[in-house]
């Protein structure tokens, strides 16, 4: 009998390892395919049929190239991109999380006339495709008089801010109300309440949407490259990528691309793993008994 | 109905009601301005001259880029887009024996030519599709094929993408909630197909769909003896809309895990701990309870994806140029290439306000803006 129930707990944690394991290579395989492209030569990329690991083209042995990646580096746009992404991705995030959090509170856990027109209001900011709205965007912005850089961080504020808002509402409306009433009795204003109970409760999701804002304003790349049109030294690694493409006049080069392309997505992965510690489970487990 | 709001919220929250809603409720007012009013002011000094701009264009025949004058055309835009007439076409008959004429070829019925009885005016229908209905054959005409062509494109790529989505996402959610050593780097692991920017992501699966085998696929199904020869993925249409579908979930489902597994965390253990103490299974634990906590994450994800899916732009460009078109790279294709703008709004109009009924319909399935 018990010998039974071990062997079926043996079945299942294979099941699950299995299962883990196929995730996994789902997920990754492609940019494994991506790693594998960018550590290729121009002649072993267009081997017939295409090799798992870079090999050389005569003998089939392995060997890999590292010029992609120092033609990538030497490149003084790529570097120039790296610093821009990151101080534009950095502060939309920020910005985006500020005043979502803020309006997600007032939307999720306060009683106010015109609460739907106000949430409808947000989303309908994000409703149109990014090349309808470029043009008067970019009328906004020259009438402005914004720079490139903090053109690209208000306008990604139209994909990001919704977002944010949206995902935090549906988080704070989860908490139970008998948080917030406790505080009230314990004398705290509804904005102590918001900062130091419902804010810290809320992590998870925080974190969560704050990444996926990170990388949508990382990755970003039609504004970008309307905004950048005049300031070439603010260009985001995107746009970077698409200019060293077509800065050549032979063939794309597809081995640089796909170099560009790992060096980014690592410092990404990078960030996730520092941040994924806050996203611990059950946080809310036990903050209000009875 | 502010009326209807305030009985509902004092039932639930008595505590107010005894210490004076009105001056509380004033207060609360007043809170929930102060808070909103960052995300306004962003709204209004970035989004609002857009979007009114769009709207406007959309009834003028404006020319993109140029000094050309415009001009008020009302609703020519939108009749331009989306006139469809649906007609019946008479079979060719045999003037001597009265049967249908048959092509000796094909061995196909013969109908009568589509342009013959399409309407030419106020504007030319083109041939959208045919088919046969109660042993007739209709004929659906269209004054824009190409748009009409990418709404269903668009329509079809979005249910079907987001379907797959949301399956798997929740799948690969409720497998890294559970406890297991590596769960950290499994989570960082699972972003990398969100983190790899979208228009290189777009170029390196059409690299790996490449219609020869320097193809990952194509040198992969040739070695497993499947094909003999290489498929052009992206060139032929049974394979094209699949194609994208495939590279769209690939990219975008830890997009929807990552949130649906947030909205996971939150939920309160000791509720399963009491459902296990009452005998609860698992797979009854997950319809009684984990699905109806998880709607509002639900619902949220799914509008966010679905709003992206609507207006899918990168992987139809990049990937398929313009030999088929996604309503937004037609969008594209009207500003840039025909530079008419007048035109490219009307498009926008029509996505906003498809992704509106969708929004609504999210909410109103799965209750996100209930109180």
């Amino acid at each position: 009998m018990k010998k039974k129930a071990s062997i079926s707990g043996l079945l299942k944690r294979a099941g699950f390892n299995f299962m883990i394991i196929f995730i996994l290579f789902y997920l990754l395989f492609p940019f494994y395919w991506a790693v594998n492209s960018s550590l290729k030569t121009e002649s072993q990329l267009f081997m017939t049929p295409a090799t798992a690991v870079p090999r050389d083209p005569v003998t089939l042995e392995f060997s890999p190239t590292f010029q992609n990646y120092s033609a990538v580096l030497t490149d003084g746009q790529f570097l120039r991109g790296l610093a821009n992404s990151t101080i534009v991705a950095t502060s939309t995030t920020v910005l985006a999380l500020i005043a979502g959090s803020f309006a997600a509170f007032a939307l999720g856990k306060l009683r106010f006339r015109g609460r739907k027109p106000a949430m409808y209001l947000i989303l309908a900011m994000t409703m149109f495709p990014q090349v309808t709205v470029l043009t008067g965007l970019y009328a906004v912005i020259t009438a402005l008089g914004l720079s490139a850089r903090i053109s690209m961080i208000f306008s990604y504020m139209i994909f990001t801010l919704p977002f944010t808002t949206w995902v935090l509402t549906s988080f704070f409306r989860g908490l139970p109300d008998a948080l917030m009433e406790s505080a009230q009795v314990d004398g705290a204003t509804p904005f102590q309440t918001f900062r130091r109970i419902l804010l810290p409760l809320t992590a998870p999701a925080l974190v969560t949407t704050g990444l996926l804002a990170f990388i949508a304003a990382w990755n970003e790349y039609l504004f970008a490259l309307t905004f950048t049109s005049i300031d070439p030294s603010a260009r985001t690694v995107p746009v970077a990528i698409a200019y060293f493409a077509g800065a050549v006049a032979r063939q794309e080069p597809f081995g640089e691309i796909m170099a560009a392309a790992t060096l980014v997505t690592v410092p990404l992965v990078v960030l996730v793993l520092i941040f994924q510690r806050r996203i611990v489970a059950g946080l809310t487990a036990g903050a209000v008994k009875g | 109905m502010a009326e209807k709001n305030d009985h509902e919220s004092s039932k639930k929250r008595p505590a107010f009601k005894k210490t004076g809603l009105s001056d509380l409720g004033k207060r609360e007012e007043r809170l929930a301005l102060k808070l909103l009013l960052p995300a306004l002011i962003i709204i209004v000094a970035i989004a609002f001259y857009p979007l009114v701009q769009v709207f406007y264009t959309s009834f003028t025949d404006r020319v993109f880029a140029s000094g050309e004058e415009t001009s008020f055309v009302g609703f020519d835009n939108y009749r331009r887009l989306l006139s469809v007439h649906i007609t019946e076409l008479e079979p060719v008959l045999d003037e001597s024996s009265g049967e249908q004429l048959v092509d000796s070829d094909t061995g196909e019925k013969i109908f009568e030519r589509p342009l013959d009885v399409l309407p030419r005016e106020p504007r030319r229908y083109r041939e959208y599709k045919q088919f046969d209905f109660f042993g007739k054959r209709y004929v659906i005409g269209a004054t824009d094929t190409n748009f009409i062509d990418g709404v269903q494109n668009t329509l079809v790529f979005t249910v079907v993408s987001v379907l797959i989505e949301l399956i798997l996402g929740l799948a690969i959610a409720l497998v890294v909630n559970s406890k297991f050593r590596f769960r950290g780097s499994m989570r960082a692991a699972m972003l990398v197909p969100w983190a790899v920017i979208t228009v290189v992501s777009a170029r390196m699966w059409e690299w790996m769909l490449a219609p020869s085998r320097i193809g990952m696929f194509n040198a992969l199904l040739d070695r497993l003896g499947v094909i003999d020869s290489p498929i052009a993925f992206l060139a032929s249409g049974s394979y094209q809309l699949s194609a994208l579908i495939a590279v769209d979930v690939w990219k975008t489902t830890p997009f929807m895990a990552l949130l649906l597994l947030a909205g996971l965390q939150t939920m309160p253990e000791d509720i399963f701990e009491a459902a296990e103490i009452d005998g609860a299974g698992k797979i009854r634990q997950f319809f009684a309870i984990t699905l109806p906590l998880l709607k509002p994450a639900m619902a949220v994800a799914l509008i966010f994806r679905t709003l992206d899916a609507l207006r899918v732009f990168d992987i139809f460009q990049v990937m398929l140029g313009s030999s088929t078109y996604s309503m937004a790279s037609y969008n594209y294709f009207q500003l840039i290439n025909n530079r008419n703008m007048g035109l490219a709004s009307a498009i926008g109009v029509i996505i906003f306000i498809l992704i509106f009924v969708f929004a609504i319909s999210y909410i109103k399935m799965l209750g996100a803006d209930e109180e």
